[in-house]
């Protein structure tokens, strides 16, 4: 079932929460609502889930407008925050509830507890109460009801946010299989970067109640769409450094003082005394011993041992800093003097005034696209 | 070591003794009442006063159950009293338990649903209500007790337990809502929601979800309007005239009336009096803890 939102306008009292929010979330994906506290994900999740309503724009399940359907005649399934589940009851009534209600006879109830209780592992804690389970249980018995009924939509509002780490990228895993396996559309809320890029097939990045960007995880990683989107997505974030387009023999350049990184790929779509963004993301950044062309010199400020990797943020002066991934066993202290290789392939420009992405010549025009 | 062991073990005999002291001090009057009831009339102002009735008798007990006028009789010929307060006694616990049900049961219905509309519903006011509903208690009771009274009196409804019924219900119900209110507050609403996906109505979201939860909170404010319908004295009084009406409280009051104040019979009607109370309050002190702490902490 696809899932169709236009121009959807949602304001509480004089505090506008989502503006002209037009999406589409295809049949059968897994798409994720990607975004910071108070941007306006949750709401929009749970106007389709048809529990607020929606002020102007239409919100469709396939061709059928459901503004004003209530929500159990939408056939969704959603799984929430603090899992919500009912506690004066066992896990087997649980899972039933949705069933019951809708009349579906005694023994076609217990038989799909029983399969979705196999399918979760939760099938020994059929008769304990919420109370009596562990965090990693109750979400799995939250997530049973939502697939007990074989609905045609999941809404997940950020069903991992209440688990410890390492169950976390557990579950993270699982949902991701039993989304493969149910075959259900999947909307999925969560203001974690990370969840969004492991599991989901599309990322609608919300900023301010207004999408950003809407794409595949490799394609809003790739290009993002706007300064917004570059420092939300990947982790570390993605450098970001004023600087003006600079014209010197010919060959264009990205300056800050003493920093200078020619942008021949951006000819033509940027003009000299340009004020730009340049990003380059910490991987992509090296420390070197060169002096040539795209290196800059700076002192080391802080490093931070990150498991496999050496966070190295470079102190370049004037509150310029940059964070430099590296391998764990490179050698490399505080207040070091260093050089660091940018390299131009791996630069994104944005506008300073509108925060824009600035395409280059050689970057593919199906990136993504922008709302 | 022994020296230890044993100051701990006088220190608590001395609490459990200090504890069973103070115990014995304040059921005292409760253990009084029950040991004149089981006295014989000769037994009640012997001296020394015993404590264990020597000759236990139930007789109290079975005149004010059967409603018989056994203390009236002289020299084997039983003489004609007209009625006596011991015939209207079951009479009387009838209405008590009629208006106490009735009063609780209107109370609790109107103060759960209201406490559902105050914390689930956006209204103009749903954020004062509850604490204006708290205003009443402030004030004595008896002022409130004549203008209700010359109510009655338009609505034609003195002298009738209904009359008693609604005045407990102007008791009751700003409590009974204030208590359910801070209750259903503590209530995520995340629940009623999941239950409205699972394909639930309304009601049976009500039903089903909202009133098992609130259950603490219901049963923590029936206890409060049960002991108040019940122990009442003053509204009873003013509203009710026939002996046939009266309530408990009343009722017994008329033991003292005339010369002869038979105290065994009085004591026999106090003990039963409390029973169902005390049944009532060892059945639910559980959930009474629970309910009244909920509401104070997420209140």
């Amino acid at each position: 079932m696809q899932v169709t939102i236009e121009d959807i306008n949602k304001s509480f009292g004089s505090v506008r929460v989502l503006t002209n929010v037009s999406l589409h979330f295809p049949s059968r994906k897994f798409v994720t609502l990607l975004g910071p506290s108070g941007c306006g994900k949750t709401t929009l999740l749970r106007m389709i889930a048809g529990l607020e309503t929606v002020d102007s724009g239409t919100i469709r399940f396939g061709d059928q407008v459901v503004n004003r359907l209530a929500p159990r005649d939408r056939n969704i399934a959603m799984v929430f925050q603090s899992y919500a589940l009912y506690p004066q009851m066992t896990v087997r009534q649980n899972l039933g509830y949705g069933l019951r209600v809708r009349g579906i006879p005694k023994e076609a109830r217990a038989e799909a507890i029983e399969r979705v209780g196999r399918i979760l592992e939760i099938d020994h804690l059929l008769d304990r109460r919420p109370a009596q389970l562990s965090g990693g249980q109750r979400q799995r018995v939250a997530l049973g009801r939502a697939m007990v009924r074989s609905p045609d939509i999941f809404l997940m509002d950020e069903p991992l946010s209440n688990l410890d780490a390492r169950l976390r990228i557990a579950m993270r895993a699982e949902l991701r299989r039993f989304h493969l396996d149910l075959n259900a559309t999947t909307i999925y809320v969560t203001h974690d970067q990370l969840e969004a890029m492991t599991m989901s097939d599309y990322i609608a990045v919300l900023d301010a109640g207004i999408v950003q960007q809407f794409g595949t995880p490799a394609a809003v990683y790739a290009a993002p769409a706007n300064l917004f989107v570059a420092g939300f997505i990947g982790n570390p974030p993605m450098n970001l450094l004023p600087c003006r387009v600079a014209l010197c023999n010919g060959s264009l350049f990205a300056v800050d003082e003493d920093i200078k990184i020619e942008i021949a790929q951006f000819h033509g779509q940027v003009a000299p005394e340009q004020e730009v963004v340049l990003g380059i993301r910490p991987q992509d950044l090296a420390l070197t011993t060169e002096t040539g062309a795209s290196t800059a010199s700076g002192r080391v400020w802080v490093v931070e041992l990150v498991g496999s990797e050496k966070l190295v943020d470079v102190d370049f002066g004037n509150k310029r800093r940059l964070i430099v991934q590296t391998r764990a066993d490179s050698f490399v202290r505080e207040e070091d003097a260093v050089r660091v290789r940018i390299p131009p392939e791996r630069v994104h420009l944005f506008d300073r005034q509108t925060g824009r992405r600035i395409a280059s010549k050689s970057s593919s025009p199906s990136g993504g696209s922008t709302h | 070591m022994m020296a230890g062991g044993l100051w701990r073990i006088l220190g608590r005999a001395a609490i459990f003794g200090t504890l069973c002291g103070l115990t014995f001090v304040v059921c005292f009057p409760l253990i009084w009442a029950l040991s004149t009831s089981l006295k014989p009339k000769s037994e009640i102002f012997a001296t020394p006063p015993t404590l264990i009735p020597r000759a236990a008798t139930f007789e109290n007990y079975a005149a004010l159950v059967t409603g018989r006028p056994q203390y009236f009789q002289s020299g084997g010929q039983q003489v004609d009293t007209g009625s006596t307060p011991a015939q209207f006694f079951t009479r009387w616990f009838f209405n008590s338990i009629i208006v106490t049900a009735g009063s609780t049961l209107i109370s609790i219905v109107v103060s759960t649903l209201a406490a559902y509309s105050l914390t689930r519903f956006r209204y103009w006011g749903r954020g004062v209500v509850p604490y204006f509903s708290l205003l009443g208690y402030m004030v004595p009771s008896i002022i409130f007790v004549f203008p209700l009274f010359l109510l009655m009196v338009r609505l034609n409804l003195t002298d009738t337990l209904l009359s008693l019924v609604l005045g407990y219900v102007c008791i009751t119900l700003p409590f009974c809502m204030w208590l359910m209110w801070a209750f259903m507050r503590s209530i995520p609403i995340e629940i009623e929601e999941a239950a409205l996906v699972d394909g639930a109505t309304r009601l049976q979201v009500f039903r089903d979800v909202v009133l098992p939860t609130a259950l603490p909170g219901i049963i923590a404010a029936a206890i409060f309007a049960m002991i108040v319908s019940w122990n009442d004295y003053l509204f009873g009084r003013v509203f009710l005239n026939s002996l046939d009406n009266l309530t408990l409280t009343v009722g017994v009051m008329l033991f003292f009336e005339g010369t002869h104040v038979d105290w065994g019979l009085l004591m026999a009607a106090c003990v039963l009096m409390t029973v169902p109370m005390a049944l009532l309050f060892m059945a639910l002190q559980r959930h009474l803890v629970a309910g009244f702490g909920a509401g104070a902490v997420k209140g």
